[in-house]
């Protein structure tokens, strides 16, 4: 188990450094000084007019490509990732900043759209046929259809204006202290974010189930003698799991592109918001560096989805 | 009424349904199975034998029904009519397993993959007895070894898929004898795998069969198997027992033209190479589009017009019951 | 004691039809049946591809279904409710928010179909292309495919529009370069698939050259899935330029499009007071997907049918 983690591990490596230097060919390329990506605004403002030159020598900008390109890896690795152009920000500080509240949003849709996801594409499966089942998929396909954002508008003008049950902006107000004073501003985001997701993921689901139900194993199953309801759940759900966590890995890059669009029209203060600003303002550098994360948590998760699925399935292990 | 008889099928008629369609897939069947002897049904592909095992576990598909007919169960407390039971009722979920149970004829996709094979065996004993689980696993590393499974300590930990074919064959049977059942229904249990396996296999049942007095139904298609192991033969086609009695009475008399072409198709070893194979000429017909009365007579070189009515069982001495109208005929060709 | 009374279910009493149906001489209706299951699944499908023509129709020949002009502003009459002369009322600056609907709809299509389009052709030939060529090739391709398809969609398009800027038709070019791996991918592993089966082995026998071999037989054998991704693609590009210029950053302002409209929703105010402006708009994008998404579904069942009872 812990091998095959490892080789999982092992082999994304080559693929995370050629992305890096995509990233960083792309930085180079952009119009603008690359002084102003590599050093802060303070330690260019405070100097006299000369010294401009020294500093860039000093900063090794004057070197070689492929020694810039190592130096600066070897500045990502130690957490300096350069400063924003707009803001002049060191980049790491926007990252700690807004990562949290990315991270709040992106995992609450997670858990929500895996949850109801798989329950409802189950229910459907083992109620073939039922108006349930004929309920379920057609929210599903509209669920599939409606753009998220206008979705989200609509929830907004429904939820917030017109009831006044949730805000409708911000991830907090000041004077919250806790997790739950916040939650009201959550609870509109994401699940909004989870929708989609959730349509299909119960699709995907209900197939899986219908594929694992047909099986010889069941048929041995109940052949024990065993209740319709272990039948059902420890041997066909057991089964079916397997292709959906695979999905639902297959599908976190979307959530992420859904999280950047909910985060703007909701106002929350993430990554995904920051993204489009840096975006409207023509911040390269700030561009690239997010657009490199987004990647990084990609394939970091699904590292994290190939070890559940070795755990869910022991063929898998032999890979 | 013969008291070493477990489980007496009446005249059973099972019919599916699908694209609008019905398909009498079994249209009277009626047999007994006996205490401590092997019967073995044979027909072809299609004929109807796996529908008819299946449906004394109540395990037919969803589009499907026992439409009439008995299933008589004769348990400790009484004859049961598994026919009426609800499906997957509790009275019927107490019979499958402990006391009728199945091995089916894949068991690489008979098994669930995500599970040991330990579990698997265990499941089926914690299911019908009041012990822990620590006796279950005892009881399932004696069942293994008593299967022929080598190393039964470690195997009974590992998956399907780390077992060889012929294992998993040999854990299919140790998971269905788990809990002595009175009947194994054993359906084609040697198709997908080798011949000197399959070899195996069959002693292991035998044996068996000895020590417990297990009633053994095997279905099979393979005349070799039949002669080998078989007290008792039903030959079936396209949904009728066309001919039953012990081996001795069918393979030395065969009274049915059907059953005459089967053993006149099969080579047997030792014959030489100019022995006479003659095959059954035409093909089984579609199931949606059957003839009229006695489904053989398409394919029959004995068919006259009588045959348009499905004939009448005619008892010929013994056990040995047989449905044709021109049975005497027969006899009196095989004998010479 | 088991109940011995049994209960007539609904199946039960469908089955019993059934059988009397059969008893007395149903015979030779399979074919008919058939049919008409597929007709009843394909109903769906029908809707689908009626409401996709409407749609279509009414954006292409919009100067037919609309005598005012998109861009035509009357600063007079903006904020204007639905009435007899604005079907749908009018916008900030007095544009007619139905006619910017038509209008709009022709960009939102052609980038949508273009997309798909041009992402198919070039992700299909490369898929075929790649085959016939050997292995080094397709490792190659394989790996960048995949480093592609690990940016979330979103993400890599606006990186693209940050460095390539932003106009219709970087869009349209954009969304066929992120959208080429998909189809890719597919059909180099059903290419490979088929490749295993014995006639490639017996056109290779006659001497047939790979090229014929790959584009004259395979590829014929790849269409049914590559439509049904071409629907898939076109709704998901649909989706994602009406997302993109919502938040400004598609199609420039000045065309309209679908999402450019959705734009004015951007502020509170408009949300509340103004519901003529944007929700006719979103709901005209989400019937459009719905209804590809129906034909999409339609063609997989007819490429692949595994129907049961």
């Amino acid at each position: 188990m812990l091998v095959y983690t490892l080789r999982r591990i092992l082999i994304l490596i080559p693929m995370l450094l050629f992305i890096t230097f995509l990233v960083y060919t792309g930085i180079e390329l952009m119009p603008g000084d690359a002084i102003d990506y590599i050093a802060s605004p303070e330690a260019i403002a405070n100097l006299a007019p000369g010294a401009l030159e020294a500093l860039r020598e000093s900063l090794g900008l004057n070197d070689p490509f492929i020694f810039r390109y190592f130096r600066w890896l070897g500045n990502i690795f130690k957490g300096d990732f350069g400063y924003s152009l707009s803001s002049g920000l060191p980049i790491s500080v926007i990252v700690y900043d807004r990562l949290p509240a990315t991270l709040e949003l992106a995992i609450a849709a997670l858990i929500l759209s895996s949850l109801f996801g798989s329950i409802l594409g189950v229910i459907s499966a083992l109620k073939r046929g039922s108006i349930l089942d004929y309920a379920l998929s057609v929210v599903g396909m509209i669920g599939v259809s409606i753009p998220q954002f206008f979705f989200g508008l609509v929830a907004i003008v429904l939820f917030a204006l017109k009831l006044g049950w949730l805000p409708y902006a911000g991830r907090t107000l000041p004077g919250y202290v806790s997790f739950f004073d916040r939650l009201p501003h959550l609870i509109l985001p994401s699940l909004v974010l989870a929708f989609t997701m959730t349509a299909g993921v119960m699709r995907y689901s209900r197939t899986s189930m219908l594929d694992s139900m047909n099986k010889d194993f069941i048929k041995t199953a109940r052949s024990k003698g065993l209740p319709e309801w272990r039948v059902n759940l420890i041997h066909g759900l057991r089964v079916a799991m397997t292709p959906v966590v695979v999905l639902i890995g297959f599908r976190l890059p979307s959530l992420i592109s859904g999280a950047v669009v909910i985060e703007t029209v909701f106002h929350w203060p993430g990554m995904g918001s920051e993204f489009i600003q840096a975006v409207r303002s023509q911040n390269t550098p700030l561009v690239m560096m997010i657009s490199f994360f987004s990647v990084t948590a990609v394939l970091a998760a699904s590292v994290v989805v190939d070890v559940i699925t070795a755990l869910l399935d022991p063929r898998v292990r032999l890979d | 009424m013969n008291s070493d008889v477990v489980v007496s099928v009446k005249n059973i008629k099972i019919f599916f349904y699908t694209d609008q369609r019905c398909n009498k897939a079994v249209n009277g069947v009626s047999f007994d199975i006996k205490k401590g002897k092997t019967l073995c049904i044979v027909g072809e592909s299609g004929c109807g034998k796996s529908v008819t095992a299946l449906s004394i576990m109540r395990l037919l598909p969803e589009l499907s029904r026992i439409e009439e007919g008995e299933i008589i169960f004769n348990s400790e407390d009484g004859p049961v009519a598994i026919q009426e039971l609800t499906k997957n009722g509790k009275a019927m979920r107490k019979i499958r397993g402990s006391e009728i149970a199945m091995v089916f004829q894949d068991p690489m996709t008979s098994l669930n993959p995500v599970f040991t094979v330990g579990f698997q065996i265990m499941e089926n004993l914690l299911n019908h007895n009041n012990m822990s689980k620590r006796e279950a696993r005892k009881e399932t590393i004696g069942l293994l070894k008593k299967m022929g499974i080598s190393l039964p300590e470690e195997r009974i930990d590992e998956y399907p898929h780390q077992y060889s074919g012929g294992m998993r064959q040999r854990a299919m049977i140790a998971m269905a004898m788990s809990c002595n059942p009175k009947v194994l229904i054993a359906d084609e249990p040697t198709t997908s795998l080798d011949v000197t396996i399959q070899a195996q296999i069959f002693e292991l049942m035998d044996r068996l069969k000895k020590e417990y007095e297990t009633a053994i139904v095997l279905i099979t298609h393979d005349m070799g198997v039949v002669a080998e192991l078989a007290d008792d033969i039903a030959v079936m086609y396209m949904g009728n027992i066309i001919e039953s009695g012990t081996l001795k009475e069918v393979l030395s008399n065969p009274a049915h033209p059907y059953t005459k072409a089967l053993l006149e198709s099969i080579p047997v070893l030792g014959k030489g190479k100019n022995q006479k194979l003659e095959p059954i000429r035409g093909t089984t017909p579609d199931p949606f589009n059957r003839p009229k009365g006695c489904q053989f007579e398409p394919r029959c070189d004995y068919a006259y017009e009588k045959c348009k009515d499905m004939p009448a069982d005619e008892l010929l001495g013994g056990e040995h019951v047989v449905k044709c109208w021109k049975s005497q005929e027969v006899l009196k060709d095989a004998k010479k | 004691m088991e109940n011995k009374i049994k209960r007539k279910t609904r199946l039960d009493r469908r089955m019993d039809k059934i059988r009397a149906l059969e008893e007395s001489g149903q015979l030779k209706n399979k074919r008919v049946n058939r049919y008409f299951r597929k007709f009843k699944n394909n109903r769906l499908a029908l809707w689908g591809v009626i409401v996709f023509a409407v749609i279509v129709v009414l954006c292409t020949f919009a100067p037919i279904f609309t005598r005012h002009d998109p861009g035509e502003i009357d600063v007079l009459n903006k904020f204007q409710p639905p009435s007899r002369d604005h079907i749908l009322g009018t916008d900030q600056i007095g544009r007619d928010v139905y006619s910017r609907i038509l209008y709009g709809g022709r960009i939102s299509i052609l980038v949508g179909l273009g997309g798909a389009l041009g992402a198919a052709i070039i992700g299909a030939s490369l898929g075929c292309y790649v085959v016939y060529k050997g292995r080094r090739l397709d490792n190659i391709v394989m790996r960048f495919s995949e480093i592609m398809m690990s940016f979330p969609q979103i993400v890599l398009v606006l990186l693209l529009v940050t460095v390539m800027g932003q106009s219709l038709n970087n869009l349209l070019l954009i969304f066929i370069l992120t959208g080429w791996g998909g189809v890719y991918r597919m059909a180099r592993s059903k290419i490979l698939s088929i490749r295993e089966e014995e006639y490639i082995q017996a056109l290779e026998a006659f001497g047939l050259s790979n090229f014929v071999i790959v584009f004259k037989h395979m590829l014929p054998n790849v269409l049914g899935p590559i439509a049904v991704n071409i629907t898939l693609s076109t709704a998901m590009f649909v989706l994602q330029e009406a997302a993109l210029s919502f938040l400004g950053l598609g199609v420039p302002l000045q065309i309209p499009t679908w999402g450019n409209i959705l734009n004015v929703a951007r502020n509170v105010a408009i949300l509340r007071n103004n519901w003529w402006m944007w929700l006719p708009v979103g709901l005209v994008i989400s019937v459009f997907v719905l209804s590809i998404n129906f034909i999409g579904d339609g063609i997989r069942d007819s490429v692949d049918p595994t129907q049961q009872g």
